[in-house]
């Protein structure tokens, strides 16, 4: 009897273990635990990661993938803190940390010692460069050069452009100014005649627009990095100026204007970022590393895109305050694996 | 040459410089424009910064860090009760206040009865602040009303309704330092609590209502700058950090207390917004604007500090 049960047990494991590795030469990951070390939660693009991330492994933790998928945030975005974070994890003997890390040369003592320890480490978003860790990237410079590429597709004749950049001193703002600016160098129809920082917020991006506008001659299209662009759209309003063609970056707020805008005048523009939902993709390549497939070190996630077409639907399924989202699974994430071998 | 000697005079002539020099890059167009966005945006320093200034007018070591905690914390609950339905904008604006009211009333529960610190006291208190909202809400950013965001950006005899509401908060500030007993008290505590305790001051009630009021003021400066820009974000009080203090200190506030300055945190509150504005036009570099801001703040208050020490 106890020993049926004990059988019976066993094959249920192996089964809902079969389920996941899609495999035959993938070991179980049933035992193993997952932590996600988070540096920053103070903005709805990083709660949205965190809710993905809560729901996939949630669900996951469920189906017995894993043991455990844990998240943990720093509460003063410090790459010192989170090099401790990751130092407790290690002593938790946690089998991976997915980390979206505060810099990407500060936690590289640590995330060494991880690796050495034998844990996983797969870094996304805000990458790591420690050689042992896994990279899931975003190529931020091609974001960039796409907005520009769309402006010269919607403005042959070229004009003025002004620049809302990212926070000061983060790659991420680095990366895709630089895009920008290749893009315009191509286009050179285009010309960059102000640019100001708007911190990735709604309010900062307004101020700083606010304050440059009354010294800039016509301005034909805003570039931006995402998290901006409804506050340009109210400075532009506000300054009794006409609206230009205004690159978005998937906020629920910025799509829910374009769609007022389109209603009302037949406004056009293109809206892209990367979404929340790459913490789940981090997730499932750190599981398919503990299940023993070959994963190439770096990875690249595509961008999420969203056109005059898609707008409507995108609207409908982004909660009101949100961004756009994509949740990746299993099978998304071995698609990126295969990709990149 | 009486009014060179007022430390307040210091944070008008620098605004006013930095306003002419982006306005000489367009040759005199614009000016207007620049000018309203400077009060729109100054109201919302001018407002944590008066805050501040009483708080800082307490002494040494008195500072309220929980500042953007309690912008974002009020600014979040209020929205989020107003569901952007019409008709709420009173209940929005009581709920921030209450809000910010009962986080002052912590902050001071902290410092006067754990005996803690200001600085660690009102750090501490902001993280829990900060984390409520994020509980809340989880980041959502909900529109405010269309009639409260109407009055929040709309104008009123030329000027941003909430620069009247700066305003007026200044002179009532003014008046209640200069006119009344309390203003009188909180100064004399900052000039020297011990001696105001035996000169029968009611010390600890001073520092109470003015770790409330500081809070308070938050509150108000949350609601209104959510409902001006469409909807509270999480990060959206992270530079009035440093801003509430800055307008203080370049206003001619003494940094030691005992010695507060209203029209200075105007005066500072206009020229921080139009430093940033400035350099932008000019093209300067976030790292060429970083180093050019630091050192003409510590010009200014270079300035204003001499000024006081001849009476």
């Amino acid at each position: 009897m106890k020993i049926s049960k004990l059988l019976l047990g066993a094959a249920g494991l192996a089964l809902v273990a079969g389920l996941a590795q899609a495999g035959s030469h993938l070991q179980d990951t049933s035992g193993k635990r997952i932590a996600l070390s988070n540096n920053y939660a103070g903005n709805s693009w990083r709660q949205a990661m965190l809710q993905s991330w809560e729901e996939a492994a949630g669900a996951a933790v469920a189906d017995g993938v894993v043991a455990a998928a844990d998240a943990f945030t720093t509460s003063e975005n410090q790459a010192t803190e989170q090099a401790a974070q990751i130092q407790n994890m290690i002593l938790q003997g946690y089998d991976a940390i997915v980390i979206n890390a505060a810099s990407p040369t500060a936690l590289n003592g640590a995330v060494k010692e991880a690796c050495d320890a034998g844990v996983t480490v797969v870094s996304f978003d805000g990458i790591v460069s420690e050689p042992c860790a896994w990279r899931i990237a975003v190529d931020f410079a091609a974001m960039g050069k796409e907005e520009v590429d769309y402006l010269a597709t919607r403005l042959p004749d070229g004009g003025n452009l002004l620049e809302i950049r990212g926070l000061a001193g983060v790659f991420v703002d680095d990366e895709i100014s630089a895009g920008i600016h290749a893009g315009v160098a191509e286009h050179d129809q285009f010309k960059i005649v102000g640019s100001v920082h708007g911190d990735w917020a709604q309010d900062v991006a307004q101020k700083a627009v606010a304050g440059i506008l009354p010294s800039l001659p016509d301005v034909v299209g805003v570039v931006t990095q995402g998290g901006d662009g409804y506050g340009a759209a109210q400075a532009f309003k506000a300054a009794g100026r006409p609206t230009p063609l205004i690159v978005l970056g998937n906020r629920q707020d910025e799509m829910q204007w374009w769609a007022d805008q389109r209603d009302a005048n037949g406004y056009e523009t293109l809206s892209l970022s990367i979404a929340p939902g790459v913490s789940t993709l981090a997730f499932w390549v750190a599981q398919q590393v503990l299940a023993g497939e070959e994963v190439p070190k770096d990875l690249t996630v595509p961008f999420l895109k969203i056109t005059q077409d898609t707008l409507d639907e995108k609207l409908a399924g982004t909660p009101v305050g949100s961004v756009a989202n994509v949740m990746y699974a299993l099978e998304d994430a071995q698609a990126v694996i295969a990709g990149a071998k | 040459m009486i009014l060179l000697r007022k430390p307040w005079i210091w944070s008008w002539a620098a605004a006013a410089l930095t306003f002419a020099l982006t306005i000489a890059l367009t040759s005199g167009r614009g000016g207007s424009e620049l000018a309203y966005a400077a009060l729109s945006f100054g109201a919302f320093a001018a407002i944590v910064g008066l805050g501040q200034m009483l708080v800082i007018t307490l002494g040494p070591g008195n500072v309220d860090l929980s500042i953007p905690a309690t912008m974002t914390l009020s600014a979040t609950l209020a929205l989020k009760v107003m569901a952007s339905e019409p008709g709420t904008a009173f209940l929005g604006l009581v709920i921030a206040l209450a809000v910010g009211f009962g986080a002052g009333l912590a902050n001071f529960a902290l410092i006067f009865l754990l005996r803690l610190p200001p600085i660690i006291a009102t750090l501490a208190a902001s993280l829990i602040y900060q984390s409520l909202a994020i509980w809340s809400n989880r980041g959502l950013r909900i529109k405010p009303p269309e009639p409260l965001a109407d009055f929040a950006t709309g104008r009123f005899l030329g000027l941003p309704n909430v620069a009247w509401v700066g305003l007026t908060l200044a002179v009532a500030v003014w008046i209640i330092l200069e006119r009344s007993v309390w203003g009188r008290w909180l100064l004399a505590t900052g000039q020297n609590m011990r001696a105001a305790r035996l000169a029968g001051v009611p010390v600890e009630r001073v520092r109470a209502t003015t770790y409330v009021t500081v809070a308070t003021f938050a509150g108000l400066a949350g609601y209104l700058l959510a409902s001006f820009s469409g909807g509270a974000a999480l990060n959206m009080g992270a530079e009035y950090l440093l801003m509430s203090i800055a307008v203080v200190v370049i206003g001619g506030s003494s940094i030691a207390g005992g010695d507060s300055n209203v029209p200075g945190v105007w005066g500072a509150a206009l020229f921080m917004f139009l430093v940033v504005s400035m350099l932008n036009s000019y093209g300067a570099g976030a790292g060429v604007r970083n180093v050019l801001t630091g050192t003409i703040v510590i010009a200014i208050v270079i300035a204003a500090s001499t000024r006081r020490l001849r009476p």
